[in-house]
């Protein structure tokens, strides 16, 4: 019965043209359009390494986790956010008079000050990082010990500022590309709510032949879910292809566990059209309007739109953050670069496989003995 | 079909007892009650509005109603009697197909709702394809037929699963008068076959043709009920006016009255 199901839905779902382009077409074209769009705003924004100077006193040698992190910060190669020069108080002065630095760093009784030529970006960029060593000295010493390259990475995570002018992995391009798989994920949930409503006596005339049929609700849902799943999962794998080798988006060194998360999202994606479909009763129309609203607003607060906006959700509204599909999954994807595998995704994916659970229990029990006041 | 038309044994496959189901403030079936016996083709008949198709729905599980009973093989029907709704066919009013499957496709896929076993499947599905002469149309799309090949489609889909009771809400509707003729003729073959029919149209020849007995709804109440002949003599008996030999329609008109319905 599910097989005779799942493969009549698999056929349903393939012959509707415009859920086929919604759904598998559309976010490829959007992946180009970022492309084309962001490409040029990256390669002209690209950071440039800040000329510095740090004065070389006796207050400076105590500073060993200053020192450490300002040569891991100034090494040449991707991560080089400075260029350094070592000079006394006199020496720094001068180059900032000739304006052969922006700023210097100096250490007065245990405490670091920036002498700037103005305030601009690069002196809080400076300022920023220099705070986020002092509040976080021990895990900075542990990076330090461990993987003296990830220290760059840290400093423009914890300075939202610094995130969108730096190194290309932080670029807007691939902030889109993150929101855009969310998004794609999501998507499925017009597959799996179109197939749903197939099956519901109040959506469609065929409905009612299903309806009073004595082929369990149950058994519709997961036929109907796991064939739009499939789907989604193509669409996913059109999307890695296409960006992958079309656009060459790099997704990292743990494309596996990019893969995984993006297709357990799929499934929360999946499931929660299914839910839309067997929960609210307006029309298909209104069905339809609500998955791209709900999946577009999850996006814009996951930073599709800037990634200002996760920042603002995560600090101040933590909890619709915890919850948002679309989130969890950039989350996910963001957490496994950073940091590779760490607690933050595999708490994402957890999140995402309960949600994902507790919504199909829901919308098979609506759906269980389901009957209308009229047709 | 299982059970074979027996004139001896005449069980009741359907009974609505006290059946009342409102739309808000208006009843669109006020206390029906009525009882089908097993190999009967009983025609519900009824303007516009005259809840023929509330009360099927009703039957069917599909509409929530506030007061009544109903039985199925002497069982209550619910949306979760699954054992009795395989035994159940329904040809909606609507054509009730998927646009995006072929026309052998759509059976097997209905079919497949009631028939698990793919051989047994296989073998229904193409006996309701020779029933309603869709055969040579297999692989057509429903985009691809005329509107009496669509309504042939849409019976194949709701009968191929062989029920015991199938419910006809207007099959031949807007159908030029050759399909209606095979279509007429199909419901006498099931009916051959034992199966025990509810069926409703607005023709009145159809229902003269095809009925052994003859419900009249009208503000979701009975107003009459019998064979053709027995309404016949009742309309007979109750005009003022002497009605020569009347037909099914001059018996329909006169109880229902003649004024235009919504």
């Amino acid at each position: 019965m599910f097989w005779q199901n799942f493969k009549y839905n698999l056929k349903l779902i393939l012959r509707d043209r415009s859920l086929i382009f919604w759904t598998l077409a559309f976010p490829l074209i959007m992946a180009l359009l970022f492309n084309l769009a962001f490409s040029n705003i990256e390669n002209s924004e690209k950071f440039e390494p800040m000329a510095i100077a740090v004065v070389e006193n006796a207050e400076w040698q105590k500073q060993e986790i200053f020192q450490k992190a300002f040569a891991a910060l100034s090494a040449e190669g991707e991560e080089q956010l400075f260029h350094t020069e070592y000079l006394s108080e006199t020496g720094a002065a001068t180059a900032l008079e000739n304006e052969e630095i922006t700023a210097y760093l100096e250490f007065q009784n245990g405490q670091p000050k920036i002498t700037a030529r103005e305030n601009g970006i690069n002196t809080t960029i400076l300022k920023t990082v220099v705070e986020r060593i002092g509040e976080q000295s021990q895990v900075v010493q542990e990076i330090l010990r461990k993987n003296p390259a990830q220290l760059g990475e840290l400093v423009r995570q914890e300075a939202p500022n610094l995130k969108d002018a730096s190194r290309p992995h932080l670029s807007y391009t691939m902030v889109e590309y993150y929101t855009l798989i969310a998004m794609t994920c999501l998507y499925a949930g017009m597959i799996s709510m179109t197939a749903v409503n197939r099956f519901l006596a109040n959506m469609s005339l065929s409905g009612r032949r299903v309806a009073v049929s004595p082929t369990p609700k149950r058994w519709l849902i997961l036929s109907g879910l796991s064939a739009s799943y499939l789907v989604q999962v193509f669409g996913l794998a059109l999307l890695f292809t296409f960006t992958i080798f079309g656009l060459k988006v790099d997704y990292g060194e743990n494309f596996a566990l990019v893969l995984l998360l993006s297709l357990v999202g799929c499934l929360a994606g999946t499931a929660f059209g299914v839910f839309v479909a067997s929960s609210i009763r307006v029309s298909e129309n209104a069905k339809t309007g609500l998955m791209i609203a709900l999946s577009m607003f999850g996006c814009f607060l996951a930073g599709m739109m800037g990634i200002t906006m996760k920042y603002v959700v995560d600090t101040n509204l933590p909890l619709l953050n915890q919850l948002n599909p679309a989130n969890l999954i950039t989350d996910g994807l963001y957490a496994l670069y950073y940091y590779d595998v760490c607690e933050r995704y595999w708490s994402n994916i957890i999140t995402l496989v309960i949600i994902t659970l507790v919504i199909i229990c829901i919308s098979i029990w609506n759906l269980r003995k389901e009957q209308y006041d009229n047709l | 079909m299982k059970h074979k038309k027996n004139s001896t044994a005449k069980l009741n496959v359907l009974e609505v007892t006290h059946l009342t189901k409102n739309y808000r403030e208006q009843k669109a079936v006020d206390d029906l009650s009525f009882a089908v016996s097993e190999g009967e083709i009983l025609g519900l008949l009824g303007p516009n509005g005259s809840g023929k198709s509330t009360t099927i729905n009703c039957i069917l599980a599909l509409l929530k109603y506030q007061q009544g009973e109903i039985r199925i093989f002497g069982e209550p029907m619910t949306p979760a009697s699954y054992d009795l709704k395989r035994k159940i066919g329904v040809i909606f009013q609507e054509v009730a197909v998927f646009d995006e499957l072929s026309v052998y496709d759509n059976i097997d896929f209905f079919c497949g709702l009631y028939i698990t076993d793919a051989a047994e499947r296989k073998a229904k599905v193409e006996k309701a394809l020779q029933l309603v002469g869709l055969t040579k149309y297999r692989k057509y799309l429903p985009k691809q037929l005329s509107g009496g090949l669509l309504r042939r489609l849409n019976i194949a889909c709701g009968i191929a699963h062989e029920p015991e009771l199938i419910f006809l809400d207007e099959p031949t509707v807007a159908v030029d008068p050759q399909s209606r003729r095979r279509i007429l003729d199909n419901i006498k073959k099931l009916r051959d076959q034992g199966a025990t029919i509810v069926y409703t149209s607005h023709y009145m020849e159809e229902v003269e043709e095809l009925c052994d007995r003859i419900i009249i709804l009208d503000h979701g109440k009975i107003i009459a009920s019998g064979t053709t002949a027995e309404l016949k003599q009742l309309v007979k008996d109750r005009s003022v006016k002497q009605v020569v030999g009347p037909t099914l329609n001059d018996v329909f008109l006169e109880l229902t009255g003649r004024e235009l319905r919504d």
